[in-house]
């Protein structure tokens, strides 16, 4: 028999290394010869989008075109640290350092144009330099130029801020920031077969402010994926400290007829301390899919599973055992 | 040591191989085709797909000496003077590619479908890309993607 349920999920994570640990990223801004912005970073791009977002954070932070900024990056021997592309601090951490080297370039290309405008009331937009109180330009070439040919250059270091919790009063600061979402999704159980079958499902997420809304998008269907692998089909089967399921064969992970479509709810709350309001989401994205089909199987045919995968074999066993 | 003569991307090669070699060492190290690549190397993750003889094929599973006079297309062949082929345009606007691993397989797996079914329904595409694992995208985008490359490559026929 084919049996539907529904189930949510719901988490708050606290994102970067947390509990004091030195959560430190940083990041180098550059205005090169010709008149382009290079930013240097040790970020490593894994798919998630770390490249494209802080590029976007440098043109916004300088307002120039995203077009003209080239982001240097995973180059030990060119790029600062960064730190890892883990604890879904990238944006957050590796932003607010971009962020504050573009800004210090900002300010030291309009000390350079006031030089050469003898205004003191200058702004960059969209990539060229104005004067509040004329109609005197100048472009980012003029600036490269007049700078001896050289290179602007500024740093960013941003550090997150997190304490140690006091393990006697519970104070203290252990993660900053937090984000928050929640799962729903149905299922439909074959309780002949024991195989789940996710029906669909919809996430939102609290995401600061969303700097690159499909990636947020790509970020949830993919992590949906991973916890949609966790909860029901992904089984390393330790066996004494060996994995026994080492091969695709046998450790399954989710195929395209697998995954739901996915209603994404993007939640935007600024995040005061974010570039832009922006945080991470990497993996919130994935953690709150597992307890949400869990549950929803829980709705659709009465049985409480506690553990994970919940493979066919296991949830026909639990069936079986409920009929006792 | 056996002589195969293979087309791919449209150019013939002659080479001299090993009989034990595998096709997609052959693409690979052999022409130095770095697109097509080795994901689980038994035939179950699609990240070394191309299409041989209209159907796609895992190169890790077939021998070099079986593509003898056969006709391959690996991603690097998708490309023409013109630009980006408009499955690739379409992975690109719809935002469909994370890492980037599994995606030269996903592409020649929509095209060899797409050739044979030009306006196939999401489940037709979902079945069309089920030999492919992807770790990063959860496959909605792919999906989206190849709906969209459906429609270009509608316009571009009119
Ligand atoms: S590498 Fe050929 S199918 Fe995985
Ligand atoms: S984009 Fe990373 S495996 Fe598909």
């Amino acid at each position: 028999m084919k049996k539907r349920g529904f189930g949510y999920g719901c988490i708050f994570y606290g994102t970067g290394y947390g509990n004091g640990f030195p959560d430190i990223s940083r990041s180098i801004a550059e205005l090169d010869t010709k008149g382009h912005i290079n930013i240097y970073v040790g970020a490593t791009e894994v798919g998630q989008g770390a490249k494209t977002i802080l590029g976007q954070i440098a043109a916004e932070a300088l307002d120039v075109p995203v077009e003209i900024v080239t982001l240097i990056h995973e180059d030990t021997s060119i790029t600062p640290d960064a730190g890892t592309a883990a604890a879904s601090r990238q944006t957050y951490n590796t932003g607010n350092a971009v962020k504050i080297s573009a800004e210090e370039l900002k300010k030291e290309i309009i000390v350079v144009a006031k030089g050469l405008l003898n205004e003191d009331h200058l702004e960059i937009s969209n990539g060229v330099i104005r004067s509040n109180t004329s109609d005197k330009t100048l472009t980012l070439k003029d600036i490269a130029e007049a700078s001896g040919g050289g290179f602007l250059r500024k740093d960013g270091i941003f550090q997150a801020n997190t304490t140690e919790m006091d393990p006697e009063t519970g104070q203290g600061n252990p993660y900053w920031p937090y984000t928050i979402n929640a799962y729903a999704v149905e299922v439909e159980v074959d309780t002949t077969t024991g195989i789940v079958d996710i029906i669909r499902a919809a996430c939102s997420q609290d995401v600061g402010r969303a700097i690159n809304p499909s990636l947020v998008e790509g970020q949830i269907d993919g992590g949906f994926a991973m916890g949609l692998g966790y909860a029901i089909f992904e089984d390393i089967n330790l066996d004494k400290g060996r994995i026994k399921h080492n091969r695709f064969t046998n450790y399954l992970i989710p195929t395209a007829l697998d995954m739901p479509e996915i209603e994404k709810i993007i939640v935007e709350d600024p995040e005061s301390t974010g570039p832009f309001g922006a945080k991470g989401i990497g993996e919130p994205v994935m953690i709150a899919a597992a307890p949400a089909i869990l549950n929803a199987i829980y709705d659709a045919v009465g049985v409480r599973l506690t553990e994970i995968p919940v493979t066919p074999e296991k949830l026909l066993k639990a069936l079986k055992k409920r009929e006792g | 040591m056996k002589t195969i003569n293979v087309k791919i991307n449209g150019e013939n090669y002659t080479r001299e191989i090993n009989e034990d070699m595998r096709l997609l060492d052959f693409i690979r190290d052999e022409l130095k085709l770095y697109g097509t690549k080795e994901g689980c190397g038994e035939g179950e993750c699609g990240a070394c797909t191309v299409i041989m003889d209209g159907v796609t094929v895992n190169s890790c599973m077939v021998m070099a000496f079986q593509a003898n006079n056969k006709e391959i297309l690996t991603i690097e062949g998708m490309e023409d003077e013109k630009g980006l082929h408009p499955i690739q345009q379409a992975f690109l606007d719809e935002g469909a590619v994370q890492c980037g691993f599994c995606i030269p397989g996903m592409v020649l797996s929509a095209k060899a479908l797409l050739d044979k079914n030009p306006k196939p329904s999401r489940k037709e595409i979902k079945e069309g890309i089920s030999g492919n694992l992807c770790r990063c995208t959860g496959y909605n985008k792919i999906v989206d993607s190849i709906e969209k490359a459906s429609q270009y490559l509608e316009g571009e026929d009119q």
